[in-house]
Formats: structure tokens, sequence, C-alpha cells
């Protein structure tokens, strides 16, 4: 049967064992009580990997599944829904997301031609800028950004939660931002080698991304030129739907310098912006997003933040983590996004299970 | 001294839908056997909560008349969906459109139901032995940890929670107990909101995790 809850999925023996190296607190009962719960609300492992529920059916078959039949009427609508998304307005939005693509990557080959000058950034900052907001039209995006005096500054760094790959196109079209992240092929890579002639983007080759020293050395001088823009980072690793926040990788936050943080929050009655990479390759997931009503965010700026004396990167990141989770009002879960790819040992249980048992055995009756 | 009963859950702005209730009340059928009421015993059937090493305290928890909200006290024997939904309201998460007054009362709920998980003979404070006994339960799963550093772990916090709400203490001074004022010190500053939560999901079509 379906899940009904987000799940905490930390095992319970990687806790128990953080609670034997006796720094004990308070706030351990926490995490055995949300767990206690979890089970008495239901008993099967959930995937948080799936979208967010909405109250009332925004006429989109997708998110119609526990709906039935309720009306001709009804099912008019939603036939006219239906016409009026795919024959109206998807091919207007496929050839603005054509245009804008083209743009970009002719507009940024043709100022890449010029030598490095304030001219070249100036209009750099304009080219991206351009192509970013046509599409986010492309999309019929509407965002709602709050706090623009906390925007990130050049030389910093911009942290903000995942959940679908128009992030960047989201934070792209209210500021300009230094882009890391792997060397695709195909289109993405064109757009990619284009758009590095024109601004200092960070690619990386695959084979470089493993060497994690390669890769912060290289992040850390982008960040101590302060002419240079602002980096995007997505410390999450992986896209997340959107009602929850997951665990930072640490890397991020070991480049030093200032951290903006970001908050994401997207209006699941339009659209559902979740990418599900398991579920959905890109395209599918591009024609999903361009047959939605629209895409509406919110997008909240957050004060700059800086490492704390005696702060290790671990507990940096969880600071920064809280923060965003409380502006975009999502929860903050202790896990890996990774483990959206990879199901928990079925070893660890054994183990776990074995243990325990030996325990009550013991100690003769439960509870 | 006996506090002021808080406004019933119901009068909290809320965002659960009839959906989640109906899912919740079919779990509910489903521990209780289509009975009208729960008792400890029917909480012995779901099988990931044998692994928690608090079992007994979230289950006592669902049972204790102060998380009921009811006028008395102690524990009761068999709980109905209503108080099944009480307690689970505990766990709502936050809403987007609280203001401070709410925020502020939705957090000191959350600590109050903590507060009840610790404070077992219901006398309003956290004695030393209380909190040790949390900390043998918290340790239990693990065969190798002998009581004594349990105990002296429970001590160490107990020591440092004093200092917090009481300051310096003279050598004739005895720390009685934690009250939940203390308790409440103890936790400024620090955000539960985002770790004391259960959100629910979305019923769609439920992808694996591969």
């Amino acid at each position: 049967s379906q899940g009904i809850i987000e799940r905490d999925e930390t095992p319970m023996e990687k806790e128990i064992a953080r609670l034997h190296r006796v720094d004990f607190e308070f706030s351990d009962i926490f995490y055995f009580c949300r767990k206690g719960f979890e089970a008495i609300v239901e008993d099967e492992v959930t995937q948080r990997f799936s979208s967010e529920e909405l109250v009332s059916w925004n006429l989109l078959t997708r998110t119609n599944v526990n709906f039935h039949y309720i009306s001709l009427r009804l099912s008019i609508v939603w036939g006219i829904g239906v016409i009026v998304r795919y024959c109206f307005l998807l091919p207007l939005r496929f050839t603005l997301a054509a245009i804008g693509i083209t743009s970009m990557i002719v507009g940024t080959t043709m100022v890449g031609q010029l030598p490095n000058s304030s001219v070249k950034n100036y209009l750099s900052e304009v080219v991206h800028l351009t192509c970013s907001r046509i599409l986010v039209r492309a999309l019929s995006g509407t965002i709602h950004y709050h706090n623009k005096e906390n925007k990130p500054q050049k030389g910093g760094i911009c942290v903000a939660n995942h959940t679908s790959p128009i992030d960047a196109i989201i934070l792209t079209n209210d500021g300009c931002y230094a882009m890391v992240g792997q060397v695709h092929g195909g289109l993405m890579g064109v757009i990619q080698r284009a758009a590095v002639k024109a601004c200092p983007h960070v690619w990386f080759e695959r084979s470089e991304m493993k060497d994690r020293l390669l890769v912060t050395k290289r992040l850390r001088e982008h960040v101590a030129d302060k002419s240079k823009l602002p980096i995007l980072i997505f410390p999450e690793g992986t896209c997340i739907n959107n009602t929850s926040v997951m665990m930072f990788k640490k890397g991020s936050f070991e480049i030093g310098g200032t951290i903006y943080p970001v908050a994401i929050k997207y209006d699941p009655q339009f659209g559902d912006a979740f990418w599900n990479s398991s579920k959905y390759n890109i395209v599918s997931y591009l024609l999903r997003i361009m047959t939605s009503w629209a895409i509406v965010c919110n997008v909240w700026y957050m004060p700059p933040m800086v490492r704390k004396e005696g702060e290790d990167a671990v507990q940096f990141a969880n600071r920064v983590r809280s923060v965003i989770a409380r502006q975009g009002g999502l929860t903050e879960l202790p896990w890996d996004g990774g483990l959206k790819r990879a199901k928990v040992k079925d070893t660890f249980k054994e183990e776990q299970q074995k243990n325990y048992s030996k325990m009550l055995v013991r100690n003769g009756s439960v509870g | 001294p006996r506090e002021l009963t808080p406004p019933s859950p119901l009068s909290f702005p809320s965002t659960v839908t009839s959906e989640q209730i109906e899912h919740l009340h079919r779990r509910f059928k489903q521990l209780s056997r289509d009975q009208l009421t729960i008792r400890k015993e029917n909480f012995d059937s779901i099988p990931d909560l044998e692994f928690n090493p608090i079992r007994g305290k979230i289950v006592h928890a669902f049972f204790d008349k102060r998380n009921l909200r009811q006028e008395s006290d102690g524990l009761a024997d068999e709980i109905n969906f209503e108080d099944f939904l009480t307690i689970m309201s505990y766990f709502r998460p936050i809403e987007m459109n609280m203001d401070e007054e709410q925020l502020d009362r939705f957090r000191k709920e959350k600590l109050k139901f903590l507060f009840h998980m610790y404070d077992s003979d219901h006398d309003g404070k956290i004695t030393l032995q209380e909190y040790r006994n949390v900390v043998e339960e918290l340790l239990s799963g693990n065969p190798h940890l002998e009581k004594e550093s349990a105990r002296s772990i429970a001590d160490g916090a107990m020591m440092e929670a004093a200092s917090i709400c009481v300051g310096q203490m003279g050598p004739d001074q005895v720390y009685e107990g934690i009250t939940f004022e203390d308790f409440l010190k103890m936790w400024q500053g620090i955000d539960i909101e985002t770790k004391m939560h259960v959100r629910f999901l979305n019923m769609d079509t439920i992808a694996h995790c591969y």
C-alpha cells in the first residue's frame, strides 16, 4: 500500500553508534521520538521522493491518482484544460525556449570574442539575464523574490535547496552567478562551452569531480577573486521534492568566504517542479513542466553567513540548512540525498535486529 | 502548581486535510483491530517500533493524560481516535502563515510533550533519577556500555542543566529537578520546530529508490 508520511531514513544503528561516542544531549531523544511516531503512523518505508500533496485537484492528470470521477462537467473542464495545455501552451513555450537557448548560445559566443574588460562583463550580464528571462517565460514562471537586499554579492557563495534543474534558471533570472558543475555532452555541453567564454563559470570534467581537493582549490581561487561573480551551489547534491531539506555536503562549506543562503519553495498547485530522476528522464520532465499550468515559486534571499570560530564545516552546513529550512517551511532531514539511488542495506537491518533481539531476550520483557 | 489548560488542538490553525484524517483513521482501525479504542498492547503489533530504544516512553506518551489534555492526571487505559489525533497534533509541521505568538505557543506545546516524556512520575520536575532512566533507555542498544557510563553521562548533563537554570549553586544546595520553565530556558535559541514534526506526503504513485 502507499505511504502517507515523510520518513526519516537515517538507520537507527547509525544514530545509536553516535550516542555511544558519548556526546549525548537532551535533544537526542528527538530522533527516536520521531522514528517512533513514524512507525506508529505507518509501517512501510515511504518514499519522500514523491511529490507533495495537493489539497484540491489542479486539473493535471498526473496529480489525480486519489481523486475519483466526480462529474461529467469536471471531466469536460479537464479535457479543455488538456487541449489548452498541449495544443496552445506547449508549442508557445517550446518556441520561446528554443529562442532562449539559441540566443544564449549565440549571445555568449559573440560576447566571448571580446577581450576581457568591463564592457565584456556588462554585456555578458545582459546576455545572461535576458536569456534567463526568456527561458523563465518559456516555463510560464512567476517568481516572487523576497528580501532582495540580501542578494548574493561578488566573491560570495550562493547556497540553495535543490528541487529541479530549473532552480538555476529561477535564480539567474534575478542576478548573475557563476555556475559550478560537470561538463555534459549534447546540447547542454554546447550551452556550457558557449557560456564559459563570456563569463567565468566553473565546469569540471567528470574525472576532475572525483578529486575533491582539486575542486575545492578551484572554487577557492574563484571566490578569492572579488571581481568574479558569486558561485551558485546546491549542496544537497540531488533533487528533493521540496518538502524537506536534506543533508548538505560539507564540501561547499569548506571553501571559505561568505555564504548567502537562498530558500526556494515552489507552489505545487500550478505545477509540480520536482524532478524525480529515477522515474523520469530530463526530456519527459521538461515536457511535464511545459504542459503544467505555470511554475510559481517564492525565493527568499537570506542575510550572509560566515563560519564561526571553532565551528567545523559540518556544523556550519547544518546551521545554514536550518536557516533555509525555516524560511521555506521545509522539514530538516539528517540523511543523505544519495540514498535516493541506493536502499539502506538489508545487512544493516539484520544486524540491528540481531542486536536488539539479544537485548530483548536478555532483559526478558519488551518496553 | 497546576497549569492552565491549554486550548484544544482543533483551535490551532490547521492544514490537516480530511484525507489525512481518513488515512490516520484507517491506521487507527488497523492498530485497534476494528475496535473503538486502543490499548497499550495494540502497539505491540508494530514491527518498526520494536527496535526503538525508547519504545516504552513513546507508547506511554499516547496514554499520558497530560498529553491528552484531560483534567485528571495519570495514565489512561485506552484511547479513542480523537485522543490519537490529539497526540499526533504534537508533531504537526510549522505553517508558513503563523505569527510570533502562534509559533511560540506551538513550540511550547512540543517542548511540553518532550518534558512529559522525561518526567515519568508526573510531578512536574525532571529529577536526576528520571533523567538517568532516559539515558539508560537510549543507550540500551549497546550491550557493551556499562551502567556506570550511562550514569555519569546523565549526571554530567544534569549538572549542566543546573548551571543553566540556577547558576552557581552553594555547596549545600540541592538541585531538585528541572521544572518546565527551566526546561524552556534550556531550549532557548535552539530550533526544534524543524526537527520535531512529521509531514504528510502526496498520495501520488510512489516511485522507488532505484
